[in-house]
């Protein structure tokens, strides 16, 4: 993935995140991945495509879904209903968007998909010729790993 | 057993061509699913029409069966299920078109969906494969080439069908590369020779604080190497017994100007290593980048070499603390003439023009993960295969194997050599190799 695309997600995911959940976030390591990957539980989708094609996935545990998406929303939600799925559909798209807006600034011209939310058990995403940049977030909240895929359309 | 489409196919090559162009290479064509193909006619023995092929047990699905052609047996591979291309069965009794193939001593059939003639274009006018040719494995593709408003895709059938000898295996793209095996082996001659095991020990230390593996790409370095290193120490405590000793091992390994843009002398000599290239774009890969500054000179390099192509740098690290300052680099005022006329006064110093910056992509990439990479004219991959543990070592340089074009080269560090499978290409100071046709 291009160097350049790196930090416009960092930083989109740190701001929104910390926007967001009124919270300290910290940023792990980040590291390259590319064998298929356990999905915690919760996993946000976002497609791209433009100069480039590729997607960008927020993963999660359904305990720390919850807790986001009531925090986002300043009440205290106790089930995965429709309403946490559309928060955290709506956060995947806050930071795709602000992450974009950034390339955008800088010369690269992305399009965005419309988000889609994947929830159950044991679930695993897998595209082995696939290589994704992943940045681990700890929030007050819990972990999301977003996991950035991105190449140039050849 | 002059067959009908036999004599069509000897009609179509007596008349005489009309093209101006030297006529040095014939291929006989004929379409798979919807496309044409051909294939160069020096493989090709005959063509026929057969039915009712012997089927053989326990074959692989794209063997029809085996064929009695005039007292010969030989075995009928179908072309279109070889290629995953969709095949109509026919009726056992319905005639299929045959294209009998001689490939070194073997003679075979494939079955094709039509034969369609004799076509005599010039060597020079094939152009090498393209990835959009999906259907098919690019590396069973010679090329591809125009003819009369068709293109026709030129297969490789010796890739295709020739027996798998040992060094035909993407193995052999690695000289001599049999990883730990190797190591003891190579350390037991020695052994045997000079009483030597310390080399062994130093290879394995080397290996264990620096990821420096030796193999057939350094091995002649790491012998003279450890000579001097013998001297030096007088034959008392050859051992590495630190991350620093091993530094200071690998001291001489390192090509020049690594971590440093090249000086005006080595640009220029790396530029003489380089082949002339007629394409409009040319693609370089270039893995282990590091911190970028000698995509930053080789992108210069090439902008003198080859000042009307489009060139194109695909830069990889895996460090992502190197890599990730490469793009933003800035460079001080005295930066050699060199590269002057590539840079411009940016605010904290000089900066490469736009045109330049245009011509890399700088990834931040694991090359042991999937390389997704258009054909390349060029690799440069300084002191990057030392690096690696032989048998990633031996992926990877079937990855340059694929992924190069036939005349394409890999240019690599001072002190490796790419062995068997490649040809030297390069000078004294920049060695570099292309592919053994």
């Amino acid at each position: 993935m291009r160097v350049e695309y790196i930090n416009p997600f960092v930083e989109a995911t740190f701001n929104v995140l910390r926007e967001v959940l009124q919270s300290d976030v910290k940023r792990g390591e980040l590291y390259l991945k590319s064998t298929s990957m356990p999905v915690m539980g919760v996993a946000a989708i976002v497609g791209l495509a433009g100069d480039v094609e590729g997607r960008v996935l927020f993963d999660m545990d359904k305990p720390t879904a919850l807790k986001i998406a009531s925090a986002m929303n300043n009440e205290e939600l106790k089930d995965f209903d429709d309403l946490v799925k559309a928060t955290i559909t709506e956060l995947a798209n806050m930071i795709t968007a602000q992450a974009v807006t950034k390339l955008h600034d800088l010369g690269f011209r992305f399009d965005l998909t419309p988000p889609a939310i994947f929830t159950g058990e044991n679930m695993e995403v897998s595209n082995a010729d696939v290589e994704a940049l992943i940045v681990p977030m700890e929030t007050g909240h819990g972990k999301i790993e977003i996991n950035v895929a991105i190449r140039e359309r050849a | 057993m002059t067959t009908q489409a036999e004599r069509e196919v000897r009609a179509e090559t007596a008349e005489p061509s009309r093209k101006t162009e030297k006529i040095d290479f014939k291929m006989v064509t004929f379409s798979l699913a919807g496309k044409e193909y051909g294939i160069d006619i020096m493989s090709v023995k005959e063509i026929a029409k057969a039915s009712r092929f012997t089927y053989v047990p326990n074959a692989s699905t794209f063997v029809r069966g085996v064929y009695n052609l005039r007292g010969d047996i030989i075995s009928v591979i179908d072309l279109r299920i070889f290629f995953h291309l969709p095949a109509e069965r026919k009726e056992d009794e319905a005639l299929e078109s045959l294209i009998i193939l001689k490939i070194d001593e073997h003679v075979f059939g494939v079955i094709v969906d039509a034969i369609d003639k004799v076509v005599g274009i010039a060597a020079s006018s094939i152009q090498p494969p393209h990835p959009i040719f999906g259907d098919i494995n690019v590396k069973y593709i010679k090329g591809i080439v125009e003819n009369g408003g068709k293109l026709y895709i030129i297969l490789d059938v010796e890739k295709i069908f020739a027996p798998e000898r040992p060094e035909d295996t993407p193995k052999s793209a690695v000289p001599d590369l049999r990883g730990e095996a190797a190591k003891t082996e190579s350390a037991e001659a020695e052994g045997a020779a000079g009483g030597d095991i310390a080399a062994s020990f130093v290879k394995e230390t080397l290996a264990a604080f620096r990821g420096f593996h030796v193999t057939g790409v350094n091995e002649a370095w790491f012998r003279s190497r450890f000579a001097e290193w013998k001297a030096e120490r007088k034959d008392s405590d050859l051992q590495l017994r630190e991350a620093s000793e091993a530094d200071r091992f690998l001291e001489g390994f390192w090509s020049p100007f690594t971590g440093a843009l090249w000086d005006e002398a080595y640009a220029a000599e790396v530029e003489r290593a380089l082949p002339p290239i007629e394409a409009k774009s040319i693609n370089v890969w270039n893995p282990g980048c590091g911190k970028g500054y000698e995509t930053w000179a080789f992108a210069c390099v090439m902008r003198r070499r080859y000042p009307d192509a489009r060139v194109k740098i695909w830069a990889n690290d895996s460090d992502l603390l190197a890599i990730s300052m490469a793009p933003n680099m800035v460079f001080p005022e005295n930066i050699a003439e060199y590269y002057r006329p590539f840079t411009a006064k940016g605010r904290n110093g000089l900066v490469f023009v736009q045109a330049v910056r245009d011509s890399i992509f700088f990834e931040f990439h694991d090359v042991m993960n999937a390389n997704t990479l258009p054909p390349l004219d060029l690799i440069l991959c300084r002191d990057m295969l030392s690096f690696v543990a032989p048998i990633d070592q031996k992926r990877l340089l079937g990855d340059f194997i694929d992924k190069l074009k036939p005349n394409g080269i890999a240019l690599c560090g001072a002190n490796e050599r790419l062995g068997e499978g490649w040809a030297a290409a390069g000078t004294e100071a920049v060695p570099a190799f292309r592919k053994e046709q």
